[in-house]
């Protein structure tokens, strides 16, 4: 009994542990250096960018200092892609997980 | 208020409520399937999680009340875990409404691996009734323990498709944690049993 209740307090503890952390194991992807956000590009004139450029931008967020961007690319293909904010150079195209673009 | 909570259409509803949620932002805009992938595949997770968590508490705490309750509906759970995977695959196939990219996407192992394990859950949630036991005898069984294959095809799914293990790991953790436990007392009692064997034999 003594084990088994020990089990459970492991399996609760562990739980708690890495669910009470997320920041501390942030998607880690990619990475920007990008300065204080003051001097970003704001993420409204890079989904402009990119619709222009024939994307479908479907929701965009900031991940590891980077603009992170879900959409379809004008090749038709669902990616994520991750964008550096001052300079909104393309950095991480990815498809379900596979890796299409990386500079 | 306990009766009504021991009733299983009552727990049915339960299971049904994050996915009345679901349909209803998908309804009134379509827009949010591509939002609602991934809280429709993490339902499906928790409850086919639940329901494998229970025979190992069991062989870990023996017979208890609560457990009983929660084994009566294994069943239930198990088979909200398939509908709500059906649920997942939906929303996914709605947000590509594209036949072409859907079928090239099925090619890269994120998605391949998700379609495997909804074939499973599909299989499983399909027999998950007396009559389909009757009728498969220990074959019933051995679709049943599946599961375990389909687990793993689950979590390398979640990893590939969002690059990151965090979320996974927070929820495969306890089970792996509880299947670790009663495979340890599964060969303490059986040292045990033999320990016992040759004091008397």
């Amino acid at each position: 009994m003594k084990f088994a209740q020990a089990m459970l307090a492991v399996a609760a503890a562990t739980a708690m542990q890495f669910s009470a952390a997320p920041d501390a194991f942030a998607t880690g992807k990619m990475k920007c250096d990008a300065g204080p956000q003051t001097g970003w590009k704001s993420r409204t004139d890079l989904e402009a960018k990119l619709k222009k450029d024939g994307w479908k931008v479907k929701k965009s967020k900031v991940d590891g200092g980077c603009y992170e961007v879900y959409g379809v690319t004008p090749e038709g293909q669902n990616v994520e892609a991750y964008f550096h904010p001052v300079t909104m150079e393309k950095l991480l195209v990815s498809q379900r997980g596979k890796v299409i673009f990386k500079k | 208020m306990l009766r009504l909570i021991n009733k299983q259409g009552f727990f049915w509803f339960l299971l049904a409520i994050p996915a009345i949620g679901m349909s209803i932002g998908f309804l009134r805009d379509p827009v949010t399937a591509f939002d609602l992938i991934h809280p429709s595949g993490e339902f499906s997770v928790r409850f086919m999680i639940i329901a494998m968590m229970i025979s190992p508490l069991r062989a870990i705490f023996g017979r208890r009340r609560w457990l009983d309750w929660l084994l009566a509906r294994r069943r239930a759970l198990g088979v909200a875990a398939c509908l709500y995977g059906v649920l997942h695959l939906a929303f996914y196939l709605y947000d590509m409404g594209d036949w072409g990219m859907i079928a090239e996407e099925s090619l890269i192992f994120s998605i391949w691996t998700g379609y495997a394990a909804l074939a499973i859950f599909i299989a499983m949630g399909a027999t998950s009734n007396n009559a389909s036991q009757r009728a498969m005898r220990t074959n019933w069984k051995r679709l049943q323990q599946l599961v375990y294959p389909a687990a793993l095809l689950i979590a390398l799914h979640w990893v590939y498709v969002d690059g990151e293990y965090m979320g996974m790991v927070v929820h495969f953790v306890p089970l792996l944690v509880l299947e670790t436990a009663r495979v340890i007392l599964m060969f303490k009692r059986r040292s045990a049993r033999r320990g016992t064997q040759a004091a008397t034999g």
